[in-house]
């Protein structure tokens, strides 16, 4: 009679089929030609074929001579589940199949805690062939802690999962080698090499363990594991990992040049490490080292917008992917990078800020470009959000305005102007951010916020058109245009608890930055600007009158100082001139004046008064003052 | 089949279902008198009434069984069986009768005739009640397992009879066949199985008609004899005496799995536990059900095509299939169990789950079919999606093919038109197209390099070198002499080689043997001459044949003259000298001085240096001491690594892996079977598994995690082997590519020879055509040129009358550009230049394969 193939043997069959198939898909075409998505459905495939399988393993009691093809039918379907991301299912499936093979060698009642029922499994298995079978399965036991983050369970782990190492390395894979040589019909195949699979994990949990130790501190700790992980066989992309995270400890420990050297050392390994990147852009942030801070913001703008560096490194080609096991908190904000978009916009203020204003104008207006192009998307990525468009639309301007170009200026405040002034708070509606202001923080609420906010732009909109003006030497246009400023800025009364709303004053600001502070200073300005603006068409009463108050509401104005006691000058009160240059000249500057936007920077632009001049003038009335 | 019951023995009711009608069957103490008590078996048939929704009441009747009043009588089962005698299903009902002790039990089968009588049919005693695997198959035959054995009674028998086969875990079940319908399969139960590892057990079947025994692994695989709950074979044919056949079975491990011919085809996890019965539904074009139903009330369909749940519902009493509609398809019925059963088949549902649905009594609010388990549905999404995904991926294929004929159609195109209009055509690179070029364009780098290295300046100091040491080994079939030599740092020297002269005795003239010269540069502080620890970085071949081609000579690096000690080495074959009867050998060191190196190969100056004799000893036996003792640091044993690194072949490999590191592969080589580190230059492995014929000695150099370079001195075959197993250690993407080495001579020289033949062969049929056409022609201009005498270059005269010579050569050859020829001569002449030509493409091809990758 006509002998039925046994069970074993189609059952083999079938689970080398689909590896063989899943081997091919992988290994042929090249990665160019295969999307994610496919991909995806192929691994389906795979998936539901193995654990098909599996429901037909499983469906008999357990049989001595098939535990070797369960246990491998076992590991495929579970590389399958943890490849998307079903670690329960992934878990369910390791402990039935290992309580199968309890069932079969002793009659042990297992544990349910983990640690527990793997240790009784390994010890039950002893030295049989199903040794290496068992912990293979360990194996993805460890992929699944790793990938879920049991970070304590691995290191409370750490002996056995050693060990395992040692012993699948001491000849068994070549054992297995050769086995598959003999007779490789017959032999279950797997899915995945283990071997791979152990290298992955254990370069995996070495990274996950520093970057874990990294944000408990343990830097020095954290720094030996990363060591001897970079020397593990792993993919290039794990292998920067561990520079990468190498560099952050030494930065930890304060150690911002040898931090440097790792990061580089990432980037060469791995181009597409664009977090070694960032990281030494902030290394260099802190070090004050400007030009190479430009330097890296630029490399990493253009690394950014190349397309693959979006998309992660060996997309797909790979079954469990390094990125799958590696998701704890701590490495994910190691590696994150904030957007193309935020990187340009901080290359821009970096280059404005730093004299080098015609490469943050174009900056700038690429980021605007940029913006006006994908306005939807790519503004919401991870990372510090970019400030809002008129804030940009200002800088920007103050930037071209920098770089002599007055009209682009006022194109661009022309923008914030209309579109912001038809929502502009009325008179009514001005007393609100009164209201509810708390003078003690000087932070208005957020309520009113939005509208004090857009106020200020708007103000800040006019003081640059009035800047423009005067580098255009229009001065009348000038006037206009800071008064237009001045107007509005006093509109916004200030409330003290407890008092009537009033005008502020200078000595009411508290801290740098706040509203209040850029509403002063915005009101300085334009009060300096108006009166520099006057004094060029000889109205020298309004220009002192101007200069003197800007002077009040913003002490540190240098130029209305100047101008102030030039005007004095002029009008022959000599003395009170001079004490105005002094007091101007020993004001000392700002620290913090880089902390507020651009635009509300003294402008350069205007008619400059030569300080050798004006102290030769000193000079010239000292004996008359002496006298 | 196998029944599991618990509590009650035989649940009532009893139902079975039969043309569109079901009949009910009911024990019933009837009391005729008061003394006598006499009990019955009633049935009932009902069919359904479309119009009222209801089942009605079609005959029913009664059977005395017993007159008894102590006797209990009770339905065991009841069934539809086909009446082998009457060939009509016919319903049967098995009753007991219980004795009022206890000690023995009459079964009777009785069956429904087509006037509504009950018939007895089989009757038997038995001393123990039958209380699990009772069946009812065709003949009708009852056949039930006690106490390990399986019995049988039927109306052919008469009697109960017992299967002649020891069997545990028996499953009993009917083919529909012509004969032997009726099989029991069992495992055979040997006297030490345990309980739940039979790794051998053999499923036996045996066919209750014929008594004959065969093989159960035909109709279900042994694992599954001893879990299957209850069987249903789908069809069954013998093809050849061969046994065909589809079955599901319901395990009790909460499967539904399809066997064809023994194999598994299709498992289904049952939502339920306790399977009990399973009934097939043929609803015609909508494919076939199956209908499980459950211990416990619970029932579960699926569509037998592709053996996924359609539905499944719970507390249900009875399942039957049956056309009860009588529109020629099968429905099956579910009736509910009841709290209150005072009207039979209240509470109903008649559907076929294709469209034909009549339901009463059932909860208006409640769904009649509650939705299949998620994971079914999304097994059908999956399989959807990937199906719908296949096809997109075929699609594109096509879309990509497309394209990229559509491009070369547009190129071509493109070429035509530029060149009808004398454009010129500007071809994309290969690389931008995807395609790969069968061969490198750019060797030209390479030459450039040369060109600068010659054009160093150097010095012009000569001085002889200095031979440290002279030794020799004699290793299996081979000579190995090697010579250590100091050379001032100042004076390098190129082409350095070595050859063994014999001395013939009486004879003045030596012979020189033919020998293969190796230099070692050694990395030693020039000033002591006896180098403490002396490492092997490169070693140079130089073959040297007898007729020495002195081209090969230049192969060597010249820039690495700047260390000033080496080792020289030549290999030469032992059998000629000892054929010679020669025991004493010269070595001679034959060398260039460096500066002539950039003056041009016109004049060389080749010194020759004697370094010494060399006495042989046949006897004596080649490096015992390396490989007993690599641990040895003594100069015998840098000698002894010197001498094997000449007579191994070398191989260099450089092993890329763009992106996957290494790993650290000297500890892995280190790891291998019988390797040590060679302690007199410690960057050197030896692998020595078994005998000097598979000697190996490893270097491995890691440029960086992902790049390594790796040199192999061992026979071709060793390498192989060794970078196979290399292989599966290292990572899949890295690749492997043979840097330089000394790969055998016939390869190395194939192409340049083929090239040469096929130059030579080229000028000589050409002249040969030429020559014949034009002999006197020939003749006459000879003789012309040969009566001119040579004009000397130097004077303006001479000058003068070169260019008229010149000119008058073109003229000539501008006449003679299209001469006439033979046609059949000039067929012969292309047919031979084609196959010299392949042989010369056949021989860069490989020279190109070897040297780009030796492995792909």
């Amino acid at each position: 009679m006509h002998q039925p193939l046994c069970l074993l043997d189609s059952w083999s069959q079938e689970n080398n089929e689909a590896v063989n198939k899943w081997k091919q898909l992988e290994g042929g075409g090249d990665a160019l030609t295969r999307d994610q998505s496919q991909n995806h459905s192929r691994l389906i495939w795979c998936s539901s074929e193995f654990h098909k399988l599996l429901r037909k393993i499983q469906g008999i009691p357990p049989i001595a001579d098939h535990t070797q093809l369960e246990l491998t039918v076992v590991y495929n379907a579970c590389v399958c589940s943890i490849a998307q991301s079903q670690f329960s299912e992934a878990e369910l499936l390791l402990t039935r199949a290992t309580e199968r093979v309890l069932q079969m060698t002793e009659d042990d009642s297992a544990a349910s805690d983990p640690p527990v029922f793997w240790r009784t499994a390994l010890k039950s298995v002893g030295n049989t062939a199903l040794k290496p079978r068992v912990l293979y399965l360990l194996c993805l036991q460890w992929a699944i802690w790793l990938a879920t983050c049991q970070l304590k369970t691995i290191q409370g782990f750490q002996d056995e999962l050693l060990s395992v190492f040692e012993t699948l390395s001491a000849g068994v894979w070549e054992e297995e080698r050769s086995a598959s040589r003999r007779k490789s019909s017959d032999i279950p195949l797997l899915v995945m090499d283990q071997r791979r699979l152990i290298e992955l994990l254990q370069i995996c949990t070495l990274i996950a363990q520093g970057a874990e130790r990294l944000s408990e501190g343990q830097s020095s700790e954290a720094l030996s594991g990363l060591h001897t992980a970079s020397a593990l066989p792993a993919p290039r992309t794990l292998i920067a990992y561990t520079h990468l995270l190498s560099g952050s400890c030494l930065a930890h420990m304060s150690r911002p040049q040898m931090a440097l050297q790792c990061y580089r050392m990432a980037l060469e390994t791995d181009s597409r490490c664009v977090c070694a990147l960032y990281q030494s852009m902030l290394i260099y942030r802190q070090l004050g080292n400007t030009q190479a801070e430009i330097q890296a913001l630029r490399l990493l703008h253009s690394t950014l917008m190349l397309p693959s560096a979006t998309e992660p490194a060996l997309a797909g080609a790979h079954l469990l992917p390094p990125s799958l096991l590696l998701r704890s908190q701590s490495l994910s904000s190691l590696l994150s990078v904030p957007a193309a978009l935020s990187v340009l916009h901080s290359l821009a203020l970096k280059c404005v800020l730093h004299e080098r204003v015609s490469e943050g104008v174009e900056c700038y207006l690429d980021l605007l470009a940029a913006l006006h192009s994908e306005d939807q998307h790519g503004v919401h990525a991870e990372g510090p959000p970019l400030p809002k468009l008129p804030e940009l639309y200002l800088q920007a301007g103050a930037a071209l305005l920098m770089a002599r170009r007055p009209a682009d200026c006022m194109a661009l405040c022309d923008e914030v102007i209309t579109t912001s002034l038809e929502l502009l708070p009325g008179k009514v509606v001005l007393e609100e951010p009164v209201e509810k202001c708390e003078a003690e923080t000087g932070t208005l609420c957020a309520e009113g916020e939005d509208r004090v906010g857009m106020l200020l732009w708007v103000g800040a909109a006019y003081l640059l058109q009035g800047h423009c003006h005067i580098h255009l030497r229009d001065w009348k246009q000038a006037v206009t245009h800071y008064t237009r400023c001045f107007n509005l800025l006093v509109k916004v009364h200030f409330k003290k608890r407890g008092c009537q709303p009033q005008i502020p004053s200078a000595d009411m600001v508290g801290m740098q930055g706040t509203d209040l502070c850029i509403l002063q200073r915005l009101k300085g300005l334009s009060l300096a600007g108006r009166g520099i603006s006057f004094t060029q068409i000889d109205q020298n009463r309004e220009a002192l009158r101007d200069l003197q108050l800007s002077m009040q509401a913003f002490p540190e104005c240098t130029g209305a100082g100047l101008w102030c006691g030039e005007v004095l000058w002029r009008l022959g009160r000599r003395r009170e001139a001079v004490a105005c240059w002094e007091k101007t000249w020993s004001l000392t500057p700002q620290s913090s004046v880089q902390s507020l936007s651009v635009y509300l920077q003294e402008p350069q632009s205007g008619p400059l008064l030569d300080s050798t001049e004006l102290r030769r003038r000193i000079q010239e009335l000292r004996p008359t003052l002496s006298a | 089949m196998e029944r599991l019951l618990s509590g009650d023995l035989y649940p009532s009711p009893h139902r079975l279902s039969l043309c569109g009608k079901i009949i009910l069957f009911d024990c019933k103490r009837a009391s005729a008198t008061h003394d006598s008590e006499r009990s019955e078996l009633i049935f009932c048939s009902l069919s359904f009434e479309r119009e009222v929704n209801a089942f009605v009441k079609a005959a029913d009747g009664a059977a005395v069984i017993s007159r008894k009043r102590s006797a209990r009588v009770d339905v065991v089962k009841c069934k539809c069986a086909i009446n082998v005698q009457k060939r009509v299903t016919t319903p049967c009902v098995l009753v007991t009768k219980k004795s009022k002790k206890g000690l023995s039990f009459q079964y009777s089968l009785l069956t429904l005739s087509s006037s509504n009588r009950l018939e007895s049919c089989i009757e038997f005693k038995l001393p123990y009640q039958m209380r699990d695997n009772v069946s009812i198959l065709r003949g009708p035959t009852v056949a039930w397992s006690h106490a390990g054995n399986v019995f049988h009674a039927s109306l052919q028998t008469g009697e109960v009879r017992q299967i002649p086969l020891q069997l545990s875990h028996c499953v009993i079940g009917e083919l529909p066949l012509h004969t032997e319908q009726v099989f029991v399969l069992g495992l055979q139960s040997l006297p030490d199985q345990c309980s739940n590892t039979h790794s051998t057990g053999q499923a036996l079947g045996y066919f209750v008609q014929s008594g004959q025994v065969f093989d159960g692994n035909m109709i279900l695989p042994h694992p599954y004899v001893c879990i299957t709950r209850c069987i249903l074979v789908l069809s069954a044919e013998k093809v050849d005496d061969v046994l065909k056949s589809a079955v599901v079975a319901a395990t009790s491990n909460q499967q539904l799995v399809l066997f064809e011919n023994g194999i598994v085809k299709d498992v289904c996890q049952l939502p339920f536990d306790q399977p009990e019965n399973i009934q097939v539904v043929n609803t015609g074009r909508n494919g076939c059900l199956l209908v499980i139903s459950f211990h416990q009330g619970h029932v579960c369909a699926m569509w037998k095509e592709t053996f996924q749940i359609a539905s499944h519902w719970s507390s249900v009493s009875s399942v039957h299939v049956d056309d009860f509609l009588g529109c020629g398809t099968d429905q099956m019925l579910l009736l509910f169990k009841d709290r209150d059963l005072t009207e039979p088949l209240e509470k109903f549902l008649l559907t076929d789950l294709c469209g034909i649905s009549y339901s009463r009594g059932q909860d208006s609010g409640a769904p009649t079919t509650p939705p299949p388990p998620p994971e079914n549905d999304l097994l059908t999404l999956r399989a959807l999606e990937s199906r719908l995904q296949s096809g997109l991926t075929v699609l594109q294929e096509l879309q990509r093919e497309m394209r990229v004929k559509s491009r070369v159609l547009q190129q071509s195109v493109q070429a035509l038109t530029n060149a009808v209009s004398g454009r010129e055509t500007i071809l994309s690179q290969h690389e931008q197209e995807g395609l790969v070029a069968l061969w490198d364009c750019d060797d030209d780098d390479e030459d450039e390099k040369l060109k600068d290295e010659k054009t160093q300046d150097m010095p012009a100091v000569s001085s002889q070198p200095q031979v440290d040491k002279l030794w020799h080994r004699i290793a299996e079939e081979r000579l190995v002499v090697g010579v250590m030599l100091t050379t001032d740092s100042s004076v390098p020297v190129a082409s350095v080689s070595l050859s063994i002269l014999t001395e013939t005795g009486q004879s003045s003239t030596p012979a020189v043997i033919q020998a293969q010269s190796q230099v070692f540069w050694l990395p030693a502080p020039c000033s002591s001459s006896s180098s403490s620890s002396s490492s092997l970085p490169s070693a140079h071949t130089f073959s040297e044949p007898a007729a020495k081609r002195s081209k090969q000579h230049n192969v060597g690096r010249p820039t690495d003259l700047n260390t000033c000690r080496l080792a020289v080495t030549a290999v030469a074959r032992l059998t000629p000298l000892l054929i010679s009867g020669c025991v004493k050998c010269r070595v001679m060191l034959h060398y260039v001085q460096r500066r002539d190196a950039f003056a041009g190969v016109s004049n060389p100056t080749p010194v020759v240096l004697h370094c010494g004799q060399v006495a042989l000893d046949i006897h004596s036996n080649f490096q015992t001491q390396l490989l007993k003792t690599p641990e040895l640091k003594t100069d015998d044993a840098r000698e002894d690594l010197l001498s094997l690194m000449a007579l191994l072949d070398r191989w260099v490999f450089h092993i890329d892996s763009p992106d996957h590191s290494l790993g650290d592969v000297d500890s892995w080589i280190h790891k291998l079977a019988g390797c040590r580190r060679i302690e007199a230059s410690p960057q050197y492995l030896l692998l020595n598994s078994s005998g000097p014929s598979a000697l190996m000695l490893l270097h491995w150099h890691q440029i960086s995690p992902f790049q390594g370079e790796l040199s192999v001195h061992a026979s071709q075959l060793q390498t192989l082997q060794f970078l196979d197993s290399l292989l599966a250690y290292l990572p899949t993407s890295c690749s492997i590519r043979s840097v330089r080495g000394t790969r055998g001579q016939g390869a190395a020289q194939m192409l340049p020879l083929a090239l040469e033949k096929e130059l030579v062969s080229l000028r000589e049929c050409v002249s040969l055509l030429l020559c014949e056409e034009e002999e006197e022609e020939e003749e006459e201009k000879r003789k012309s040129l040969g009566h001119e005498e040579t004009p000397e270059p130097g004077s303006v005269k001479g000058l003068q009358r070169c260019r008229e010579v010149f000119q008058g050569d073109v003229e000539r050859s501008k006449t003679r550009l299209s001469p006439l020829v033979d046609v059949w001569r000039y067929r012969r002449l292309t047919q031979n230049m084609s196959k010299l030509q392949l042989d010369g493409d056949l021989a860069a091809l490989l020279d190109l394969d070897a040297q780009r990758t030796l492995l792909s």
